[in-house]
């Protein structure tokens, strides 16, 4: 009887890293999974990014009618148009079509300069006038903004006419620089949504075709052993999530105006230990699922509360207390804060503690039974 | 005597109450090329299955070159080579990049154009494996079985669905890997194929085995019991005729 020797470290790690550099070359030649993980989270990001656009400042979209002929009107029409609080609709001219159009809600208020509007009354030297601020019912509180905001620029103007000095004034003053905007939380939001696409729907996806081919099997009759093919499923994987989550910030960055304010290095690998959490789900799901028809609902049954919940489409602030604090928990939710907090938020590793405990808590679960229920056919 | 390679003994498997294996011993010798004969539900892919780990054992042992089959499963995975029913691989991986992955799963590094030469696909080594006829496909699913050198080599039905100069082919390849010393187990469908190539057969039937010896001594025997062919046998059949019209090269 022959005594066989135990494999070396070095040797078991070698299959790893073969099996991963194939498995990511495959991808380098495979379009359609090109397309899932880079050209799809691209996607969604043009369509949430152009939602959320700009920078969170407010703008009005108004109609203007000015029936007054004065010269003070036309300055101030000049002024508006020109204005970055104000979107005129220009092609509404007349009253009855631009309330026509607040009615369907395409408008938030309408603004009427008076026919004898910025006219010198007799005795006076200086002109004056009413405009009026038109604005539905049931948007009132951008219609008092929106009064509020001529009420000042009134205000401004009326001091250079008839100068006086006012007891009481009040202003404005910007004390954090660095507010979020909506946009920050949309793009963490799509990092996570991009890590799930790979992650989970990869393998899910893979795998039931794998074992049905029997490929799994005849790898199965070879000495390679799970934790070696787990681990280059996660090194392959976490290639093609970093390219993906580059191309990601590299749009952000260039079409959006994304200002980064972390460690790109941090980011980085905070990107890579996510991507191992997660697609610890997949393998479990596709290794344990024995066709495509146990892998699709299962998969759905995981992700979509997650898309919903962690704050992917729609930031979690908006939520409801209560379910806040229990999505908190979900797995996918560390992720995206994390990211966030790395991308925008000025954070590093050391201070977002919590969500890589709680990442590692999820890891060592998922991976427990990952390992517990694959099967290779 | 050579000293058995493989030692099978009153192995059972049993599928809710059915017994699918039922308590069957045999030995292999090394160096030869052993067939499993049997119609299909007969126990042969499931005897072979046990043998290379893939499933467990009820009762019984076995026990391929000294090591015991459930004892160290992944040791006897480093001495055999399977080359399963279907030979399927994954797409956009080209020839060479699938051999040095087997290798790699065995731990070995191998020169993946050599192996591939050795079954007359060295031309094809940058093609993928999707491009591959069923021959081709075969054959290269036998060299990657052999990329770690097995003692023992198991051919689950490899001729199935293949045309006749592509199953000529794979018999001269078998005897090919069967003269490097390599001892061979094959289940087949084809009396012909198990005549031509084989040193020893079985023939399994529900679940056991009911007759192993040579071929030649197989017939003899039958022919002993007082059997005679209803009709008259013909120096050549219709295979023959196409063969020796289409050629024997192969079309792939």
């Amino acid at each position: 009887m022959e005594k066989i020797p135990n494999k070396s470290w070095q040797t078991q790690l070698r299959t790893v890293l073969v099996f991963t550099k194939l498995s990511t070359r495959r991808f380098f030649r495979d379009r359609l999974a090109q397309f899932f993980s880079i050209l799809f989270p691209l996607i969604f990001l043009f369509v949430f990014g152009s939602l959320t656009k700009g920078n969170g400042n407010v703008t009005f979209s108004v109609a203007l009618i000015n029936e007054s002929k004065t010269p003070f009107a036309a300055q101030l029409t000049h002024n508006i148009e020109n204005s970055k609080t104000f979107k005129v609709n220009s092609s509404l001219t007349t009253l009855s079509a631009a309330e026509n159009k607040m009615h369907q809600n395409q408008l938030d208020g309408i603004i009427v300069l008076p026919s004898n509007f910025g006219a010198m009354q007799p005795g006076q030297t200086y002109p004056s006038g009413q405009a009026n601020v038109l604005y539905d019912e049931s948007s009132s509180g951008t219609g008092q903004t929106l009064t509020s905001l001529f009420q000042a620029t009134f205000a401004n103007i009326n001091t250079k006419y008839v100068p006086t000095k006012e007891p009481f004034s009040v202003k404005g003053q910007v004390l954090n620089t660095k507010k979020l905007t909506s946009f920050d939380y949309t793009f963490s939001g799509l990092l996570g949504f991009s890590i799930i696409g790979l992650g989970i729907f990869g393998p899910v996806n893979v795998f039931p075709e794998l074992k049905k081919q029997g490929i799994l099997r005849r790898l199965h009759t070879t000495p390679l052993k799970t934790w070696q093919y787990f681990m280059a499923t996660m090194f392959s994987q976490a290639v093609t999530g970093i390219i993906s989550i580059a191309v990601m910030f590299a749009v952000a960055i260039g079409v959006f105006h994304l200002k980064v304010d972390g460690n790109y290095l941090e980011i980085g690998l905070f990107t890579v230990y996510s991507i191992f959490m997660i697609l610890g789900m997949g393998l479990a799901i596709g290794g344990w699922a024995k066709n495509e028809r146990q892998a699709a609902p299962l998969s759905n049954i995981v992700v979509f509360p997650m898309l919903f919940l962690s704050g992917t489409f729609f930031p979690r602030y908006l939520m409801p207390h209560w379910l806040q604090t229990t999505t908190n928990y979900l797995p996918l939710t560390p992720v995206i804060d994390g990211l966030r907090l790395l991308t925008t938020e000025g954070k590093n590793l050391i201070d977002i503690g919590p969500q890589l405990g709680l990442i590692a808590i999820w890891f060592v679960l998922i991976y427990a039974v990952a390992f517990r229920v694959f099967k290779w056919e | 005597m050579p000293e058995p390679i493989l030692k099978v003994k009153k192995l059972t498997k049993a599928y809710d109450d059915k017994l699918a294996v039922d308590a069957i011993s045999f030995d292999v010798k090394k160096g030869e090329t052993f067939g499993i004969l049997g119609p299909n539900g007969a126990g042969k892919t499931t005897t072979l299955e046990m043998i290379e780990t893939l499933r467990p054992i009820d009762s019984g042992s076995i026990t391929v070159d000294g090591i015991d089959v459930s004892e160290r499963p992944n040791d006897i995975k480093q001495i055999i080579g399977v080359q399963p029913q279907t030979a399927a691989f994954q797409d956009k991986q080209k020839l060479t990049e699938i051999i040095e992955m087997f290798a790699a799963a065995y731990g070995e590094r191998v020169k993946a154009k050599e192996f591939l030469d050795d079954v007359e696909l060295g031309e094809k080594a940058n093609d993928f494996a999707e491009s591959l006829s069923g021959g081709q496909r075969q054959r290269l699913s036998i060299a990657a079985a052999l990329v770690h050198k097995p003692k023992l080599f198991f051919l689950d039905e490899p001729t199935t669905g293949l045309d006749p100069q592509a199953r000529r082919n794979l018999w001269d390849l078998i005897r090919t890997v069967r003269a490097r010393g390599v001892t061979v187990i094959l289940t087949t469908h084809y009396l012909e194929e198990a005549e031509l190539l084989c040193d020893r057969v079985a023939i399994m039937d529900n679940g056991k085995i009911i007759a192993l010896d040579t071929p030649r001594n197989l017939v003899r025997q039958l022919l002993k019991r007082g059997f005679t062919k209803e009709q008259h046998t013909e120096k050549a059949n219709l295979e023959d005729v196409f063969i020796d019209l289409t050629g024997k090269a192969l079309r792939d």
